[in-house]
């Protein structure tokens, strides 16, 4: 087996090697970890690696028992869960807050980050960013960027705010939005750099300002300074711009074809899904090709090989090759919680303990698997519900 | 266990500790375990739990105590044991020390402690933050050229055939590998790494179904799947639309012909012009580039069976039709298609009316504004099919427009402001067009010069994606007009651009990056103050290119124009490092540059010693070739700056040669000769010169004569041997070649 593992080695990539750093006990704990389990051998969690060898698990503790006596400790627990359980509400609360703002006129200062902060939306973020990268890079472009990025979220927390008020709906959210343009263009007209958040607490200064009390779940820093930033450069570039735009004139500004109308492109057509033919195939490999470059240096060499698999992935962890829907260890680990319809004590308690324990140290299983194991046991006593009371055992 | 972070210990503790509580437990773990209990526990799940451990460390201090001796009771098969428990000791005392607060605080203290937000990372997001801290090591060649420092390359063209070699290196193996696909079936990588076991392109369905058909075409086995749509059709069986519509994709894509093996480096290598192509060969080898060069659409050819034979035919079978025309050159028979689509009442899509565009554009017999008129009237059907273009249907008109030298400047300013007024954002390709339009070779002086500053104005510190085939061209067209306006400030601006962000992978392939640099430093040669362009040589050579003699000639002119000839030596070594040894337009002019003027002493040492040096590299050079040859002028050039670093011995060496390979000295060499002999004060060596110049019958052979009887004592057979001399060369030529016979 060692013979096995150290052929492994030389052939893999260095940066593999660090999962079985840890000196030469290291190492000879994996081998015999590795000559316990037969068949499919996985590195990522030694630990997991005992489910079918009781010998070897017996060398471990019933960890889980210690959050199941002391109940402060798997608060924690109980807490993560729960929080990702509030992500997806964030939503909703978003909503609510924007409703309660409005009932009670007080607007939560920036409203932008109320709406930038949704639930944490990768991809919208990244559109934020591009469009922020945009507005540094591309200032004469900036207002016509600007208005069609943000208007989108314009006009929702309009519509939001016009739902919420009992005149009639049309209206109300016409009229927000009319002075949202209004004061675009003004905006624009000035030239004087003025930063989009600025804009918007101007719309709304009209109104009381006060801090809502649930807005502190819904803004998070690190959105607004990304925000700030975009905003600060947008405001440095802008007489370049000028210079820039006036220069420009003599190329794209004339007559055009005037075959194309503007409308007709921009609006959405509704496009029939197809699995892309050999001919979009070969388009976008030769796209690829176009942007190819030797490696500038090893790490790009390094990200190559992350990318066609013969690297282990960064941040080395033992979960690397781990995949279970995205559930985390903990929850693969901790499944006391499952055991909350079982007795507090007694055999079955004990003998479910054991069950949890070895569940908790098998790698193969998924969450889901694991629960419906437990589940299994939890049906299986109640069926033997008349048996264990002869014995004078409770399950309830 | 010394790697073990204090916390894994602790847990282990607590849970050997609490394990008691249990009637029939699992035997707690023994601290010399070789199985590492501890590693057992991953480390994150340590991070995780900390706080836990860290809350119960009061509880665990009890509970430890109760358990170490329980466990120095238990037999212990490991001798190192005893050092771990010390350890162990050790490191609670001193994190339960460090953590006096948290016992003191009790319960209460954990609830303010927020956990942080987990931050998934992309998991190259590591690498790519490294990466981004290594800059270009201006010393050094490139990165993907560090190997071997035997084969390390020094020259562009070493640094081509590195990149060929390695590369063909590459596809020999994956070649190998792929059709031997049983020898390679061990697999030792764990977890599985995909990438490295052979690819299967040999079908594995045998019987005739359309399954089978359908793997052919996804394995792009032309012929096998024509051969099985035949036999299916042979059988009665019909197959569906859709896998008739992917087999014509197949047929039309590589015209039908088989795809030659898919190794593109090599393929795009090869038909890449070499250096310095002009733009309208680099255009021909990339409309042919790609696995089938120069496959043509043949008429009655399988694609064209298959269509004729489908019983029902929908778009997307007449657009892959058009569009397979289009790209193997039958714009007629595509532009018929067209109409009989049309006739079917049905629509096209936005590739198609990209390919039938192209198509009108290469109608042949049609005058330019003809195939304008045409390609808006294919616009205007767009507009009426309510086809949104796309980018490509505008770059694809301005390539097109290329074509029609001056007509086609207002109709490519009229797209591309069509383009923008529709908010189509114009790629770097684009551009490339229209630079290529309006700065043609012939016509770049009338041509209007404005225009390249109005699209820099444009692009400046922008970012761009890759969206055309073409957008790699960009940066060599521009900086061809830069070099051709003389613009040393735009050319800058270029530069810049190609800096900004990721815009610098698109300067394409080896030979356009080469040309880009080239042309940049020559403008910069031509125009910059002498330290700036010494500090770009510095920056740019050789970390991003090998320079061309051409370049260093360029360089060397420069240094003469801001007087900085000291340098000369330096930029010979460097030439000879970069695979010039041998270019004797380099050698000539670093020999002029030298030899020139009168320098101070020291410098002429060392110029003395860099001739030399070329010296020795010419006559290695006559070793190399059958007939050896001297060109004149670095004989004269060689000998005169031995002359003036004092090195009389090798100048009249060199004298020799200009005898021994029948070259003719400069009149001002045997005067500096004659000085020399005066200094010297040898009318021997007068002499010498005398019989030199006559023996070619030089006019200056009299004034020469005259220089001895003044400045030297000659002796009386010294005199008449002279008058000799002077009477042979007014008399024949027939004598002084004897005399050149005898001297050979």
């Amino acid at each position: 087996m060692l013979r096995r593992m150290s052929a492994v080695l030389p052939l893999r990539p260095l940066s593999r090697l660090p999962l079985c750093s840890g000196g030469p006990e290291a190492l000879a704990a994996a081998v015999v970890l590795l000559g316990a389990s037969p068949g499919a051998v996985r590195f990522f969690s030694l630990m997991h690696l005992s489910r079918t060898q009781n010998n070897i698990q017996r060398y471990f503790g019933t960890n889980s028992v210690i959050y199941n006596k002391k109940d402060e400790q798997s608060v924690p627990t109980h807490e993560i869960s729960k929080e990702t359980e509030s992500q997806d509400s964030v939503k909703e609360n978003t909503k609510k807050d924007l409703l309660n703002i409005i009932k009670g006129m007080k607007v939560e200062l920036s409203t932008v980050n109320v709406q930038t902060t949704k639930p944490p939306n990768r991809r919208q973020l990244r559109s934020l960013e591009a469009t922020v990268g945009r507005l540094q890079r591309a200032p004469e472009d900036a207002p016509k960027k600007r208005s069609e990025s943000l208007s989108p979220e314009l006009v929702a927390a309009a519509s939001a705010v016009a739902d919420s008020l009992p005149f009639d709906k049309q209206t109300t959210k016409s009229e927000l939005l009319r002075q949202l343009r209004q004061h675009e263009e003004d905006s624009r007209a000035q030239k004087e750099g003025e930063r989009p958040k600025i804009s918007f607490s101007n719309i709304i200064s009209d109104m009381k300002v006060a801090k809502s009390a649930t807005a502190r779940v819904s803004t998070r820093p690190v959105h607004q300074i990304q925000f700030d930033e975009g905003s600060d450069d947008y405001g440095g570039q802008e007489k370049t711009a000028d210079l820039r735009k006036s220069l420009r004139k003599n190329i794209f500004k004339g007559k055009r074809l005037n075959i194309f109308d503007l409308k007709a492109i921009t609006e959405e057509a509704p496009e029939a899904e197809t699995a892309p033919s050999l001919w979009d195939v070969e388009f976008a490999k030769q796209l690829a090709a176009v942007n190819e470059q030797p490696f500038q240096n090893g790490f790009e060499e390094m990200i190559q090989w992350t990318k066609e698999g013969k690297l282990w992935e960064f941040p080395i962890n033992n979960e690397a090759g781990f995949d279970d829907d995205g559930s985390e260890f903990y929850e693969h680990v901790f499944l006391d919680k499952y055991l909350e319809d079982f007795p507090k004590q007694g055999p079955i308690r004990h003998f479910m303990e054991l069950v949890t324990c070895g569940l908790s140290k098998n790698p193969y299983l998924s969450v889901k698997q694991k629960v419906e194991h437990i589940e299994w046991f939890k049906n299986y006593f109640n069926e033997k519900r008349d048996i264990l009371k002869d014995s004078n055992i409770h399950f309830n | 266990m010394s790697f073990l972070p204090p916390t894994l210990l602790l847990l282990s503790c607590s849970v050997s500790a609490n394990s008691r509580a249990i009637p029939r437990p699992p035997p707690p773990p023994s601290l010399g375990d070789p199985e590492g209990r501890g590693r057992a526990f991953p480390t994150c799940c340590a991070k995780r739990a900390k706080m836990a451990a860290a809350a119960s460390a009061r509880w665990l201090r009890i509970r430890c105590r109760l358990c170490l001796p329980l466990k120095s009771r238990r037999a212990d098969p490991c001798e190192q044991a005893p050092s771990c428990r010390a350890f162990i000791f050790c490191r609670f005392y001193s994190e339960s020390a460090a953590l006096p607060n948290v016992e003191g605080a009790d319960v209460t203290g954990i609830e303010e402690v927020i956990i942080p937000k987990r931050k998934t990372w992309d998991k190259v997001a590591v690498l790519q933050a490294l990466a981004s801290t290594v800059n270009r090591d201006t010393t050094a060649a490139p990165y993907a050229f560090q190997d071997d420092p035997y084969l390390i390359p020094a020259s562009s063209l070493e640094s081509r055939s590195f990149l060929l070699a390695k590369k063909s290196g590459e596809n020999a193996a994956k070649f190998i590998i792929n059709s031997h696909p049983k020898y390679f079936q061990k697999d030792i990588a764990e977890p599985h790494i995909p990438c490295l076991m052979p690819e299967y392109f040999e079908p594995q369905i045998e019987d005739i179904s359309e399954a089978a058909l359908k793997e052919r075409i996804k394995l792009r086995k032309v012929k096998a799947s024509v051969d099985m749509f035949d036999q299916l059709l042979q059988a009665g069986t019909t197959v569906s639309l859709e896998t008739t519509n992917s087999l014509l994709d197949l047929l039309c894509y590589y015209g039908d012909q088989e795809p030659s093996a898919d190794y593109h480096f090599q393929q795009r290598e090869q038909s890449e012009e070499s250096e310095e192509a002009t733009e309208e060969n680099n255009e021909k080898s990339r409309k042919k580039a790609g696995p089938q060069l120069g496959v043509t659409w043949r008429a009655k050819n399988n694609a064209e069976r298959i269509f004729a034979l489908m019983p029902e035919k929908n778009a997307h079978s007449y657009c892959t039709m058009i569009r397979g025309m289009v790209k193997h050159r039958a714009p007629v028979q595509a532009l018929n298609l067209y109409t009989e689509l049309l006739n079917n009442r049905l629509r096209a899509d936005v590739y198609t009316f990209n390919a039938v565009i192209e198509a009108k554009a290469l109608m042949v017999n049609e005058k330019f504004e003809e195939k304008w008129n045409n390609i808006l009237e294919l616009l205007k059907q767009m507009v009426a099919q309510k086809v949104k273009p796309n980018l490509q249907t505008f770059n694809t008109i301005l390539k097109c427009l290329r074509r029609f030298y001056a007509f086609g400047r207002l109709p490519a300013l009229q797209t591309l402001r069509e383009m923008k007024a529709i908010g189509i954002e114009p790629s770097l390709a684009t551009y490339h067009y229209i630079i290529q339009l309006f700065y043609q070779q012939e016509s770049s002086a009338k041509g209007s010069p404005l225009i390249i500053y109005d699209i820099m104005n444009e692009v400046m510190g922008k970012k761009f994606s890759p969206k055309d085939p073409d957008d790699d061209a960009f940066f060599q067209s521009a900086m061809r007009v830069c070099s051709s306006l003389r613009d040393l400030e735009l050319a800058y601006q270029v530069h810049g651009l190609l800096n900004t962000g990721d815009n610098w992978k698109f300067i394409g392939p080896d030979n356009r990056r080469n040309f880009y640099y080239s042309r940049f430093f020559s403008l910069l040669c031509l125009m910059e103050q002498i330290d700036v362009t010494l500090k770009w040589y510095k920056d740019l050579i050789p970390s991003v290119f090998f320079p061309h003699s051409q370049t260093l000639i360029d360089l060397l002119q420069a240094l003469d124009v801001a007087n900085r000839l000291e340098l000369i030596p330096q930029i010979w070594k460097d030439s000879k490092e970069y695979g010039h040894t041998y270019r004797s337009d380099l050698k000539e002019e670093i020999l002029m540059l030298m030899a020139r003027d009168q320098h101070p002493p020291e410098l002429q040492v060392a110029f003395a010693d860099c001739a030399a040096d070329i010296k020795s590299t010419y006559e290695n050079q006559d070793a190399r070739q059958t007939v050896p040859d001297w060109p004149a002028n670095p004989l004269n050039y060689i000998a005169v700056l031995f002359l003036r670093a004092g090195r009389t011995q090798e100048a009249w060496k060199m004298l020799e040669l200009f005898r021994k390979h029948n070259k003719i000295p400069r009149n001002e060499l045997l005067n500096e000769f004659m000085d020399s002999a005066k200094a010297s004060s040898s009318p021997d060596q007068a002499m010498e010169v005398v019989k030199l110049a006559s023996a070619f019958s030089l006019p200056i052979c009299e004034s020469l004569t005259r220089r001895v009887m003044a400045d030297f004592a000659v002796s009386q057979e010294q005199k008449e041997a002279l008058g000799n001399l002077t009477a042979l060369t007014s008399d024949s030529d027939s004598d002084s070649d004897s005399d050149i016979s005898e001297g050979k």
